[in-house]
């Protein structure tokens, strides 16, 4: 009799009722109940519980599964929704192609934003064992401020590879254009003719063990470990081994072909979001940059990179690095006669990039990466995205709201006839959706049509990811979402309607949600403006660059590169150039006011108080006699280089921020040093040669000899037939290698491309922002001038003019426009203030920049309404009011 | 169109509900089934079966009387039908014919 306590699996028995037919609960659940029963007798309560869980599941058959006849009713008020959704869609044609256009609009926008944000993202997190990898980061502390950079002394891998067992390898790199990295002339040793190549590097076999390169050919273990090898990428050995295994075959750099280098390897290209963008890799086995380079604790030129052992502790590492400097850098400046030496110990500390950090998170990090992103740029469009899309919706839920009066006859009915709330919010949620799906639809078309677009824009090379699994889940599941989450306000504010006051028709024709709306509107409104400003202060902020006085002149300036080939014919070309009619002046050097042409740091003194002072740390240049000429720098003081004074060859110009920085009022006829003392003989006025999001720096030029680029300055009316004149010249002197030029001003300009193309994105999404928040302005307006088209006919009747239903209909548009200017002013002024405080030198934020964006909205808001404003004025009042 | 000829399932189902007599019920069946063959098969699989032979007129049912040990539940009766004795009988002749065309086995009994 104990066997009475147990009964049967409640839960069970739950879910069985849950599907069961109801004709068959009571012989289905009595037969179970015995055979529940019987099993008591024969087994364990457990396993009886287990058994009638499976006679439960057993039931899952067609026979016996309830078919019930509310879910056929379901599907038959299903289509009926769709139906009656879809006639609306069609019987509204403006306000469907208001709401899904907007939609479809702010779903592109949202789609191809988020592509980019996925690239950036995606940089560096394809080596295998990537999180271990970091990269090291030198801190300098100096004076309260934080430097940052990535260049560590040449034997620093090794010594810290032996220090700390933690490191399982160390790699470096150096890709100084000082050391014949960068950019150079190549050819096969079998061919003549040298090519023109990029993305020259020197580096250590660990380096590509510890990133583990995909290699095509070759071993990667021992692919750079003898020296004077070379691993190539994939691309160049089809280029210049099409159809063949490079591996040992021999190249020539810059025609030294006394020294080829072989080749270890073909490794795969590396991918666009990588930060390294090496073609030809050079081993730096036995390689010295002068002698004793390599073991110099002096001079910071190498790129350092890290794979740690497993469960390393990174913090626990970073602080041990400390010993370094003791161990090795302090001998080195007591050596020197540095006093400050022990104090110099304190300032310096190390930090480990994880690898994956480089591309998006580098801010204040001197590298030689030549771009990064910004993970705050990757926020900002984030942001902006979603708030296109947040107006977007907005459009939604006022036309929904809005049109409510026309629905609520509708939702009167059918709560009359038996509707519950919940089937009329199903309704407008189930309408809401087929919006969405169509907007999604639309939007992916959209978004895939302008994706190439979308690449110049950003600069990106992305495609769109048809063929990947997560597409089509993740579009439905948003198209849900955002069908349901803008269809949610509009459903329940529809429902509530009272049968009995809809149908008396005393339902206030939408306006009483007018207060919603308005608020919805300044948001769109207020956003809009936000993004309109930003776009004026980032153009004003780019045009006040481009066009600032630099300090030298950049125009007709050709720069002629990669002459460092030429050796003896340099002097010829010089010369031969100078004949032609329109070349002004020819200088030789490599050193130039843009970016991305050689730099060199130095220390400087006054002479003879390098032990007492600080050093003055500046550029050290190798210029010529003509380069002051050439680049149309003006002396403030003393005299330019001059080919008549040998003493010259001891000589240096110092820029004003140089003689400041010395503490010297009058410099011409003092004298200064690095390792050596000059005389200074000219002063030039300071000029930028850095972007503008630094300051000038101190400069000290020197005569000498840095023949990789040529300067010519033009004095040519026509540039393309000097263009080709001395095109003629170089085929003379030298034959075997294409000429490779390009204009100073171009490349000053593309030193600001990133602030650019910030400019035109964000220009991109302010229009597409303002579209959207119009179109919605449009209907809105429409409708409400709609719902008050017996007021204006009578107003019209009685004698108002144009004038003044164009007023009275615009008035109350322009009021919430207005509302948006104060609103989004301090906000778009804090945004700015901090974007322009990157930049050095930057263009006032002045108040006629928000002035403009908010006569702008204004203007555009006006012109959207006024379209449905003049129509109603004009229309003929009769035909108004005769239809009651 | 229903189906008219039967199963091994079908027939040995209704085989046992006339041995069953007034006691054939879908438990009772299972049960029965369970000691008979010695094969396990679940209510539900019983009670599928037994619907479909409704169905096809093989079978009726109408609610018998309740038990405590249903919980007070009433339980439906099967009980087979002429045309079900009648599909019985002709598929039991098929056989027995086809046995005796069976040369190892053709006994004449």
């Amino acid at each position: 009799m104990e066997n009475k306590q147990h009964t049967p699996p409640n839960l069970a028995r739950r879910f069985l009722l849950a599907f069961l037919r109801r004709d068959l609960a009571e012989e289905v659940q009595g037969d179970l109940d015995e055979k529940f029963l019987s099993m008591l007798r024969k087994t364990t309560p457990a396993r009886a519980k287990l058994q009638y869980w499976y006679q439960v599941l057993q039931y899952l058959r067609p026979f016996a599964i309830r078919k019930s006849t509310t879910s056929s009713n379901h599907y038959a008020m299903f289509r009926n929704y769709f139906m009656i959704g879809w006639r609306n869609l069609a019987k509204q044609k403006m306000y469907s192609f208001v709401k899904i256009g907007g939609f479809a609009l702010g779903i592109a926008a949202c789609l191809l934003i988020a592509l980019f944000i996925r690239d950036e993202l995606s940089y560096d997190l394809h080596y295998p064992e990537g999180n271990r990898i970091y990269r090291v980061v030198e801190v300098y502390k100096d004076h309260g401020e934080t430097e940052r950079s990535v260049w560590m002394q040449a034997p620093f891998a090794t010594a810290v590879k032996a220090d700390f067992p933690e490191i399982e390898k160390a790699g470096r790199y150096n890709s100084g254009e000082l050391f014949g990295a960068g950019s150079n002339q190549i050819r096969r040793d079998d061919r003549m003719d040298n090519a023109y190549e990029e993305g020259f590097v020197f580096a250590d076999q660990e380096l590509l063990e510890i990133l583990q390169v995909p290699m095509v050919y070759g071993n990667l273990a021992h692919c750079l470990d003898q020296p004077n090898t070379m691993v190539i990428t994939k691309s160049k050995a089809d280029k210049y081994f099409p159809g063949e295994n490079p591996v040992g075959q021999l190249m020539v750099v810059n025609d030294y072909a006394k020294e080829p280098f072989k080749i270890g390897g073909v490794i795969a290209d590396f991918p666009a979001n990588s930060h390294f963008n090496f073609q030809f890799i050079i081993t730096m086995k036995e390689r010295e940059f002068g002698r004793g380079e390599q073991s110099y604790w002096g001079a910071t030129n190498y790129p350092t990179y890290l794979l740690l052992r497993p469960g390393t502790d990174v913090k626990q590492l970073e602080k041990k690095l400390l010993r370094v400097t003791e161990k090795y850098l302090l001998p080195l400046w007591i050596e020197q006669g540095r006093t400050d030496a022990k104090d110099l110990t304190k300032s310096i500390q190390y930090e480990l990039q994880p690898i994956a950090n480089v591309h998006l998170r580098n801010a204040g990090i001197e590298d030689p990466v030549p771009s990064h992103g910004d993970i705050r740029f990757v926020w900002l469009f984030g942001i902006v995205a979603a708030f296109i899309l947040i107006i977007a919706c907005i459009n939604f839920i006022n036309l929904s709201t809005a049109k409510s009066a026309n629905r609520a006859k509708e939702v009167g009915l059918r709560k009359t006839v038996g509707s519950f709330r919940s089937n009329i919010i199903n309704q407008f949620l189930i309408e809401s959706l087929l919006f969405s799906l169509l907007s999604f639809t639309l939007g992916l078309l959209l978004a895939w049509l302008f994706l190439p677009y979308f690449n110049v824009l950003a600069s990106k090379s992305l495609s769109f990811p048809w063929g990947e699994w997560w597409l089509a889940p993740v579009m439905l599941g948003s198209c849900v979402l955002i069908g349901l989450l803008a269809g949610l306000y509009p459903s329940f504010y529809l429902s509530s309607f009272k049968p009995i006051q809809v149908l008396k028709g005393n339902i206030s024709r939408g306006s009483k949600n007018a207060a919603t709306r308005s608020v919805l509107v300044v948001f769109q409104f207020t956003t809009s403006i936000i993004l309109i400003i930003s776009t004026f202060v980032i153009y004003r902020q780019v045009h006040y660059i481009l066009t600032k006085d630099v300090g030298f002149d950049k125009e007709q300036v050709l720069l002629i590169q990669g002459t460092n080939t030429l050796g003896d014919k340099m002097k010829t070309l010089k010369d031969e150039l100078l004949q032609l009619a329109d070349v002004k002046s020819v200088s030789v050097s490599d050193y130039l006011p843009i970016n991305g042409t050689k730099r060199n740091g130095n220390g400087f003194w006054l002479e003879g108080r390098n032990k007492i002072d600080k050093s003055v740390s500046g550029q050290f240049w190798q210029v010529d006699h003509d380069y002051v000429k050439t680049m149309g720098l003006k002396l403030a003081a003393g005299r330019d280089f001059s080919r008549d004074m040998a003493s010259d060859s001891s000589a240096v110009i110092i820029n004003q921020k140089m003689a400041k920085e010395l503490g010297l009022t009058d410099p011409i006829g003092k004298r200064m040093m690095n390792w050596e003392a000059y005389n200074i003989i000219g002063v030039v006025e300071d000029f930028n040669f850095d972007t503008f999001r630094s300051n000038i720096n101190p400069l000290v030029l020197k005569l000498g000899n840095s023949p990789n680029i040529i300067s010519v300055k033009l004095n040519a009316k026509d540039v393309t037939t000097t263009l080709a004149s001395i095109q003629t010249v170089w085929k003379r002197v030298v034959p075997h290698q294409p000429i490779r030029y390009s204009f100073l001003d171009d490349s000053f300009s593309r030193m600001y491309d990133d602030v650019q193309r910030m400019g035109h994105i964000f220009t991109t999404f302010a229009v597409l922002a303002i579209i959207v928040a119009c179109l919605g302005l449009f209907a809105l307006s429409a409708f409400m001038i709609e719902q008050r088209g017996k007021e204006i006919s009578i107003r019209l009747v009685l004698g108002a003019s144009l004038e003044n239903i164009f007023r009275l209909l615009t008035v109350n548009f322009v009021k919430l426009v207005l509302i948006s200017i104060v609103i989004a002013a301090p906000v778009a002024w804090y945004m700015m203030d901090k974007w322009l405080q990157d930049f050095s030198y930057k263009t006032e934020l002045s108040w006629d920049v928000f002035a403009l964006g908010g006569a702008m909205a204004v203007v555009i808001a006006l012109i959207t309404i006024s379209y449905q404003a003049i129509r109603a004025g004009l229309a003929n009042p009769a035909a108004s009011l005769r239809s009651e | 169109m229903i189906e008219t000829r039967l199963g091994e399932f079908e027939e040995v189902i209704l085989l046992l509900v006339g041995i069953l007599g007034e006691e054939a019920y879908a438990f009772n069946i299972a049960e029965e089934f369970e000691s008979q063959t010695e094969r396990a098969v679940s209510i539900g699989a019983v009670h599928s079966t037994l619907t479909r032979l409704e169905e096809k007129g093989f079978l009726t049912s109408q609610m018998g009387e309740s038990t405590a040990e249903r919980g007070g539940r009433r339980k439906r009766i099967y009980t087979i039908t002429a045309y079900g004795r009648k599909t019985l009988s002709s598929a039991r002749d098929f056989r027995i014919a086809l046995w005796k065309q069976f040369p190892g086995f053709a006994t004449g009994s």
